[in-house]
């Protein structure tokens, strides 16, 4: 039992910090930020490209598809570092979304189409699972898909898909025409030239999402990962959900580090009545407390991570909890952060707001602290009279 | 990192639960005769403490000749979890165990360390903590009683507060002044004065649960007498062993908080079930969250605690650990405060007389309106929790001085 990073696994983050540093600093998030859609997309793109050149996207790719085989933890600790520098890349959607997805469902030789690109030249993937309900689960699935000879045919709109108008190639979750609930679930891979997709306006533009349309589009047999109805269908999406949620709670409680870390500097710096306002112990209280929810948090973020990696059965319930305690994270740390910057924290020309706008969307995103919290009652068996057919991921 | 332990750990787990199996106290002789404060050793725990400290089941990261096995860190873990799940304590007497013998065994003389430390780690003898008065509580160094050196011997004169255990302690650790001259940090001495001395007298303080089962006291001091031999350590350099957070460090305090913690959700969650019956839907959500977030909270204090513990074991410093004396005391007030709330009408209820236990008895037999009552002496004892965001404030994030 160990819950400290090896020496491998920080000299991984030291490199990826170090990386980031000087390829990402927040005058390129600025850039990206105050770029039109498409043209954002460009600004990140050599980011991408040295990340690619590092063989990051390799990392949680088994070996005999190109990738480099390592575990959920290796794989946290850059998800970390990237939502503490704010990253705008595909990372998140490709490694922690895609991936997954396919490693799970695929066969050896669907592994070795799909994930072989990504090890090695760069190509990049996504899931397409939330809908306009904006609930990442599989159960709320409306999208459909119909057998026509050897091919399937999806119809229906996926909202909120990560690098949804960027990906070169998209997971879709569909369920079999009148199916309802767990049942009828199956998962496609579909190319982006396939579909039609519409960039979103949100509010963090480092994480561009995208309204995926699927208006009759034919998907070949080897593109399906899990054939509608197949009976491990749920769990299969289900442990894909976990990898990309937990994913999300570790990359925001990045965020919130990096919240908590430039407010603690700016409270030792900017001074009022003669003083650092950091020795007002109104403040001094604020910023412990700020202090032990990043704490709590990231422990419970590489709780889930190790459950991932070693695959406890602990993994749903530390997943939720990881989810949970980000968003409660993030709460507080973007309130008290904000608040203890004064008016300099509220304009546009301090960075601070491309943090708290990449820590509200993570938590808004695959769940909110509320969704989670009410995941573990269910998961505790708080819940007495819960309808059947709604198991939460 | 890894969440699984490993076989020779393992194997250790094993050997120490067949080992405490065959020799522990039942819970029933146990309940019989409870500790009726953490100065008092029934029978029972002081043939306990003594057995475990012969088997090297004590202490087990010391060496044998002081009751361990030169255990790793690591193993102590183990075990100290593995002792919270038995629900057995390993001393009535938690302070002499966990602070004074090993603050005598680091500074105290030979003679000391026969006399009174390792009478503790026998279960032959108790100790409490003299420390706060009415005039220094946090502010621990404004003490004021005096110990007046007198050729070969000191008389001390004064008075402590809050002193756990000194109504059926042997003797006492006691905090004075010495050099009343020097700045508030220098003058100040450790002396071990016996409790049966002339002049050392107790009061109990009967607290606002179980007032049937005093577990503080006042300890007035006048004209004691104790023999120059009795001063722990430098003369006036006691200010290094009021450090508690030294002790919370090295004695894993943490881990006994996370494992309580743990089994006081684990009540709750076994009685939520019939609270949640009682409500209706719309309230039952609410409940529900209340518990949830509960939860996760017992969950983080244990993960936030084992990152520190896996940066100590690497020999690096871990700033989170600073963290756990807050974080677990605050979750635990927290837990009986939802807990009582949710229970309802019913939490107003007090335990019959005679079936909640003193202080240190197991929180099951108390009420969750008095376990949430309780849960005040850990948030102002041994450091409050403002007390402790002052600390972590200035001296992890290293915030000015106020
Ligand atoms: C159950 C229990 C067991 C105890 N056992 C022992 C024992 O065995 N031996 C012993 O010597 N003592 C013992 N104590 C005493 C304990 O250490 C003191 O109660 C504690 O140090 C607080 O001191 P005080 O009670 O005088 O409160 P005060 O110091 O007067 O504090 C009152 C309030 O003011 C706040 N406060 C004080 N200073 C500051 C500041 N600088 N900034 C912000 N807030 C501040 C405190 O947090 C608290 O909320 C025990 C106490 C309890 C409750």
């Amino acid at each position: 039992m160990d819950f400290e990073l090896t020496n491998d696994q920080q000299e991984l983050r030291d490199a990826v910090r170090a990386v980031l540093a000087t390829a990402c600093p927040p005058s390129m998030v600025r850039q990206v930020y105050e770029s039109k859609a498409d043209d954002g997309a460009s600004r990140a793109a050599p980011l991408w490209r040295q990340m690619v050149q590092l063989d990051w996207p390799a990392l949680t790719i088994p070996e005999p598809f190109g990738g480099l085989g390592l575990g959920y933890v290796e794989l946290a600790v850059v998800v970390e570092e990237l939502g503490r520098a704010v990253a705008p890349t595909p990372f998140v959607s490709t490694a922690t979304q895609f991936v997954p997805m396919v490693r799970q469902a695929g066969t050896s030789e669907q592994q070795d189409t799909f994930l072989r690109p990504v090890a090695e030249a760069g190509s990049t993937g996504t899931l397409a699972l939330a809908e306009d309900d904006g609930r990442w689960e599989a159960a709320s699935v409306a999208t459909t898909a119909r057998p026509v000879g050897d091919s399937w045919v999806l119809d229906g709109k996926k909202s909120f898909v990560f690098d949804g108008a960027t990906a070169d190639e998209v997971a879709v979750v569909a369920r079999q025409e009148g199916t309802s609930g767990d049942e009828g679930l199956g998962v496609f891979v579909v190319a982006q030239a396939s579909l039609t997709s519409r960039p979103a306006d949100v509010i963090d533009p480092s994480q561009p999402l995208a309204e995926v349309l699927l208006d009759n589009v034919a998907v070949p047999a080897d593109r399906m990962l899990v054939a509608p109805g197949d009976p491990r269908a749920v769990e299969t999406i289900n442990r894909a959900i976990q990898e990309a949620t937990a994913a999300i709670a570790i990359g925001m409680t990045g965020t919130c580090r990096a919240i908590f870390e430039i407010t603690l500097q700016y409270a030792k710096d900017r001074e009022q009545y003669g003083r650092p306002i950091g020795s007002f112990q109104a403040l001094k209280h604020r910023l412990v407390d700020m202090y032990l929810a990043v704490e709590r948090a990231t422990s419970l973020a590489y709780f889930a991570a190790l459950t991932i990696a070693e695959d406890d059965e602990r993994r749903g319930l530390a997943v939720a909890m990881a989810k949970a305690a980000a968003g409660d994270c993030q709460r507080l740390v973007v309130q008290d952060g904000l608040q203890l910057h004064g008016g300099v924290g509220f304009t546009w020309e301090h960075d601070l707001h491309f943090y708290l706008k990449r820590a509200k969307s993570a938590n808004a995103l695959f769940g909110s602290a509320l969704m989670q919290r009410a995941a573990i009652v269910s998961r505790l068996g708080l819940v007495l009279d819960e309808p059947a057919g709604s198991e939460a991921p | 990192m890894r969440l699984s332990f490993d076989r020779s750990v393992e194997g250790f787990r094993q050997t120490f639960l067949a080992w405490l199996a065959d020799n522990r106290p039942s819970p029933e002789e146990m309940a019989a005769d409870p500790a009726l404060s953490s100065g008092h050793a029934p029978p029972w725990a002081r043939r306990w403490t003594r057995t475990m400290f012969d088997a090297g089941w004590l202490v087990p990261g010391w060496p044998p000749e002081r009751g361990g096995r030169n255990a790793s860190p690591l193993e102590q873990l183990v075990y100290l979890e593995e002792m919270a799940r038995a629900d057995v304590p390993r001393s009535t007497n938690p302070q002499g165990l966990g602070i004074i013998a090993p603050s005598i065994l680091d500074y105290g003389s030979e003679e000391q360390i026969g006399s009174y430390a390792m009478p503790i780690l026998r279960g032959e003898r108790t100790g409490c903590l003299g420390m706060s008065e009415p005039g220094a509580g946090s502010d621990l160094a404004a003490l004021s009683t005096r110990a007046v050196l007198d050729g070969d011997q000191f008389v001390i004169n004064g008075q402590k507060v809050w002193t756990s255990g000194a109504n059926h302690a042997d003797f006492c650790f006691l905090f004075c002044r010495t050099d009343p001259s020097a700045a508030k940090h220098k003058g100040i001495s450790v002396v071990l004065v016996d409790i049966d001395t002339p002049g050392v007298s107790v009061r109990p303080l009967p607290e606002l649960v179980a007032p049937e089962y005093p577990e503080l006291n006042e300890v007035f001091f006048t004209d004691v007498v104790v023999p120059a031999a009795n001063l722990v350590g430098t003369l006036n350099d006691g200010w290094a062993m009021a450090n508690g957070s030294l002790a919370h460090e090295r004695g894993m305090v943490w881990v006994s908080s996370v494992m309580a913690l743990d089994a006081s959700m684990r009540h709750m969650l076994d009685a939520a079930p019939g609270w949640l019956s009682k409500l209706r839907s719309g309230e039952r959500a609410v409940a529900a969250a209340m518990v949830a977030d509960l939860y996760v909270d017992t969950q983080a204090v244990r993960c936030l605690g084992y990152r520190g513990f896996g940066k100590l074991m690497r020999g690096g410093s871990a700033p989170e650990q600073a963290l756990m004396k807050l974080f677990s005391s605050e979750t635990r007030q927290r837990l009986g405060l939802v807990a009582a709330e949710v229970e309802g009408a019913a939490s107003v209820t007090v335990s019959p007389q005679g079936a909640r236990g003193p202080f240190l008895a197991v929180d099951e037999a108390s009420t969750w309106m008095e376990q949430y009552f309780r849960s005040f002496g850990l948030t102002i004892s041994a450091g409050s929790s403002e007390i402790q965001r002052n600390i972590i404030a200035e001296k992890v994030l290293g915030l000015p001085r106020s």
